[in-house]
């Protein structure tokens, strides 16, 4: 991450309960404890995760990738749950997608309505919320991705939320896999920069902020 | 001396070769520890003599056969241990956890050489799927190997299948991993003094897999009652801390050694460790991790049961190694220490269980040199096809497309997390996956894993040499030049002449392919007794090759951009004999030729070629012309536009089936601008490489131009939605999900 965006990463247990002073949080991709119970429910339950919480509070930014969306969702820090897909398998190809919310950290240099494409790769992928909170989540804006060609059965085609006030947002699709010279699109590259110009914006002393990547017990994407 | 009747189905002559050894009649858990290390699994007693004739002699060479992988150097300090092995008798029998615990197996191996895996391959044979049985087989095969490889967080890039009813009571599932280590963490198997702490780290021990390498050096029966609990099971979450954990000892250089306990479990990496310099080893029994208490002393000692590595130490590391386990959640024991007396010692507290020469179980191990026997192939081997008429070309390029062995295996690599870690360039589909190796020269590494059952079927010699052969075209195709090999020797029952025979061959087949192309064989496995009352498979080596590119932005793809690209077919077509293709699979050998005996000088030439044209950047796209020949080559090129086809002329007039269906290898498809055209010719020509431009990509169209041998010119065209659909759907069609 450090040479493609410029950040700097620093990798954070699972058992700190506090966090050194980061700029955001990034939960990785992974199989945090195997996905055993719940994708999600295990780690929800760790230390670091009412650091994260905390952070949150002051409105600073966190965005969870497919298992760090799981966690989220089963932290209570994003709203619905992720089901397994409706094909009953994995799922791992590239997905076209919507931008449908500018107004979060991640998305800043993406209009409402740009199409990118990333990959999926999950097994509990099917985003699901009860109807009327679901058609809260709309009202307010809350859905930032949706799915061209839902691979998965997620309600309302969608991809990624964020939390009302748009610090939190979750991802299935792994923006961090195309980000390389050498992989086949680089459309992930995006969100990272909009999180950089979001973070100068917010400090405009600093021309380089630190922001952190989250080491999980067992992910890594 | 008497012979009593095993306990463990040791044969009654090797019941007597024991008691001759030892003098006496073995206790209980001796025998057990011989029923393991002198199983075939173990012991490769039926085919070691023959495995002698692959080299391993290679400067690049850092760990050959003998260790838990081999290791290759690549550049400056970066190696790749790599090794693939069948998980053919389990997965038959439970086949999520036999295809799971095959993957961890293979990444358990490599990880014990200090490696960290960055990828994943496999090499699948079914029956048809017309059979339910299959059907489920190979759908819960493909979710095991995703159920251990995608949360431990490693991709499986590549792979192939292959559907054939002479596999209807033996499947097979070879699996291969590569790992990358630095020059200074390479790890040994091999313990260096007496004194030496065994540490074993891992989940605890149950009774799964109790005799698995036994039961996997058998054939089944019908009356062979329920093996499943001789199938071990998976723990992913464990594995993947297990790796971490090792890793972090390889890389504190806390380890003297370390092995996995795979097949035979704490019986082989015990023995084997010591065994490899000349020491003993004495474990006790009480000290192991369990699961279950009421496990006998020779239960603990075959466990299969996954996620469990044996680690050597000095005394002062112990408390340290211990720790690391602790902190991944891991158990740890000291469960023994290496002895100057060459013995391997079992106590249960004060009980001596067992004390055995180790060489008695290595070196002392039976070693057959069965009779082989060559099979008459009763057919002629000059005369060439002459169907043409008989069947229209049209009609056999669709039934090539429609069978899943023409098919795209899109169905398979859609349940694998190719692109974890973020290294995958090239993934599944391609002809070789190919991998960034993120290190400040940028280099790259490729992987080809081939089988070509039907070939080999036909000749077994001529099919290992094709082995190789086409493992190198397909590395050249994505601008990559070989490293070195590993291989993975599927056979049936050995004390059969016919079967030892064509094992003979294919060995000889490829080993001298490595020689004359210069790849080294590091690794590898043997799968016997692959039979089911009485009947065997036909002979099925499968090896992986890596290959390098000294820099990933010279990567070739297999797919064609844009159309307008020019195509040509670029290699020597002298020798395009149909035998052993997917032609004559499909025609069920109506064929008589011969299987194509390769040119090795000629595909030294042809990687040189595109190793030069590469590092020009002039080629946009190519291909291996592979199963069913240049057409369906031609279509994988192609397949992932909708509206992209082709518009090919052949001028000099062809013969088509040899022509539009050989696999001979050392054959590319390329695509390339117009305007590259000349120099790509000129640099051909240097290479001596045949090189003929024959159309280009064009959009919504499929029209091949040729001269047949009496001079008549012929216009072939298909609709290009309906051959697009044909691959698309030949295997999915089968594996739809049912209500």
């Amino acid at each position: 991450m450090q040479s493609i965006s410029g950040f700097e990463p620093v990798w954070v247990s699972h058992a700190s309960a506090i966090l050194p002073d980061l700029d955001a949080v990034i939960l990785p991709g992974g199989f945090s404890y195997g996905d055993y119970l719940r994708t999600g429910a295990i780690s929800a339950q760790t230390p670091v995760i009412r650091a994260i919480r905390t952070f949150s509070e002051e409105g600073k930014p966190v965005l969870g990738i497919c298992n760090g969306f799981q966690i989220l969702a089963e932290a209570r820090l994003l709203p619905g749950a992720l089901l397994v897909n409706s094909s009953r398998s994995f799922i791992c190809e590239e997905t076209p997608l919507l931008v449908q919310s500018t107004g979060t950290p991640f998305t800043a240099l993406l209009p409402e309505g740009t199409r990118l494409s990333l990959p999926i790769a999950h097994q509990e992928g099917r985003y699901f919320l009860q109807e009327n909170e679901l058609r809260e989540l709309e009202q307010n804006g809350q859905v930032v991705f949706r799915y061209l060609s839902n691979p998965n059965g997620s309600v309302h085609d969608i991809a990624g939320i964020a939390n009302r006030s748009g610090n939190v947002v979750g991802l299935m699709p792994h923006p961090e896999r195309r980000t390389r010279s050498t992989s086949p699109g680089s459309d992930g590259l995006l969100l990272f920069e909009s999180l950089l110009v979001s973070l100068l914006h917010r400090h405009p002393d600093t021309d380089k902020p630190k922001s952190p990547e989250l080491s999980w017990a067992n992910s890594r994407s | 001396m008497t012979t009593a009747a095993s306990r463990f189905r040791i044969p009654a002559s090797e019941m007597e070769m024991i008691q001759r050894l030892i003098g006496r009649e073995p206790t209980l858990t001796e025998e057990a520890i011989f029923s393991a290390m002198w199983s075939e699994h173990c012991s490769y007693k039926s085919s070691k003599v023959h495995l002698r004739s692959f080299s391993s002699s290679h400067p690049r060479v850092q760990a050959g056969p003998g260790e838990n992988a081999g290791i290759v150097h690549i550049r400056e300090g970066i190696c790749l241990a790599f090794k693939m092995e069948s998980h053919n008798h389990p997965s038959f029998l439970e086949p999520f956890q036999g295809a799971a615990t095959g993957v961890g197996g293979i990444l358990r191996d490599v990880i014990a050489m200090g490696a960290r895996p960055v990828a994943l391959a496999n090499s699948l044979v079914f029956g048809s799927l017309r059979h339910p049985r299959h059907r489920t087989l190979f759908r819960r095969v493909v979710e095991g190997i995703a159920g251990y490889g995608n949360p431990i967080g490693i991709p499986t890039v590549g792979g192939e299948v292959w559907f054939d009813d002479r596999y209807k009571d033996n499947i097979l599932v070879n699996v291969m991993a590569v790992g990358v280590v630095m020059d200074h963490s390479i790890m040994s198997a091999k313990a260096s003094r007496e004194g030496l702490q065994a540490i074993y780290i891992g989940n605890r021990t149950g009774r799964d897999g109790v005799s698995g390498a036994a039961m996997a050096s058998r054939g089944f029966s019908s009356d062979g009652g329920d093996l499943r609990p001789q199938v071990q099971i998976a723990d992913p979450y464990a594995g993947k801390n297990l790796m971490e954990a090792t890793l972090e000892i390889a890389r504190l250089r806390l380890a003297d050694s370390i092995q996995d306990m795979g097949a035979a479990g704490l019986t082989s990496s015990s023995t084997e460790m010591a065994g490899r310099s000349g020491l003993g080893m004495e474990i006790d029994v009480s000290g192991v991790p369990l699961r279950d208490f009421s496990m006998e002393p020779w239960e603990i000692l075959l466990s299969e049961s996954q996620e469990r590595m044996l680690v050597l130490s000095v005394p002062e590391n112990v408390e340290k190694i211990r720790e690391i386990a602790t902190n991944w959640h891991l158990s740890s024991a000291v469960v023994g220490h290496t002895i100057p007396k060459p013995n391997f010692i079992v106590r249960k507290g004060d009980q001596v269980l067992a004390d055995l020469p180790i060489s008695h179980l290595t070196e002392d191990a039976p070693l057959y040199n069965r009779p082989g026997q060559t099979e008459a192939t009763g057919r002629s081997l000059s005369a060439s096809p002459s169907l043409s008429g008989t069947h229209s070309l049209s009609d056999i390029f669709h039934r090539m497309l429609d069978h899943p062995n023409g098919g795209s295996s899109r169905w398979i690599y859609r349940h694998f997390d190719f692109e974890v870690q973020t290294r995958t360039v090239f993934g599944p589909g391609h002809d070789a996956a190919v991998l960034d190796m993120k290190d400040p020269k940028r280099t790259g590494v490729a992987l080809s894993v081939v089988s070509l059952p039907h070939a080999c079927s036909r000749d077994p010699y001529l099919g290992g040499a094709l082995l190789v052969s086409k493992a190198v075209t397909e590395l050249a195709a994505v601008g990559a030049f070989p490293l070195a090999m590993t291989d993975c020797l599927n056979f049936g029952n050995p004390e059969n002449p016919l079967i030892m025979g064509s094992f003979q061959n294919a060995v000889r087949g490829i080993a001298e392919a490595g020689i004359a192309l210069d790849i080294p064989v590091i690794s590898g496995n043997v799968s016997l007794y692959n039979e089911t009352n009485g009947t065997s498979i036909p002979p099925t080596p499968m090896i992986g090759i890596t290959g390098l590119l000294p820099s990933i932005r010279n990567r070739i793809p297999g797919q064609i951009p844009a159309p307008g690209l020019r195509i040509a077919i670029v290699g020597q077509s002298r020798n395009l004999a149909l035998g052993g293709s997917y032609l004559d699979w499909i025609l069920e050998e109506e064929i008589q030729d011969s299987v194509p005996a390769p040119r090795y000088d000629d595909l030294k030439k042809l990687t040189s070629f595109m190793m030069t044209a590469a590092h020009s950047r002039r080629i946009a796209s190519a291909r291996a012309i592979g199963r069913g020949g240049l057409l369906r080559s031609l279509l994988l090129m192609v397949a992932h536009d909708p509206s992209l086809g082709a518009f090919l002329d052949f001028s000099p007039a062809v013969d088509p089936l040899p022509f539009f269906f050989s696999e001979s290898p050392g054959r590319l498809l390329v695509a390339y601008p117009p305007d590259e055209e000349s120099s790509l010719l000129e640099t051909a020509h240097e290479w001596g490489v045949p090189f003929r431009s024959t159309g280009y990509a064009a959009r919504n169209v499929w029209i091949l131009r040729y001269q047949d041998m009496e001079g008549t010119r012929k216009e072939w065209t298909e609709s290009l939605p309906g051959i697009k659909h044909r691959f698309q759907a030949a295997l999915s069609q089968f594996m739809e999900e049912l209500p």
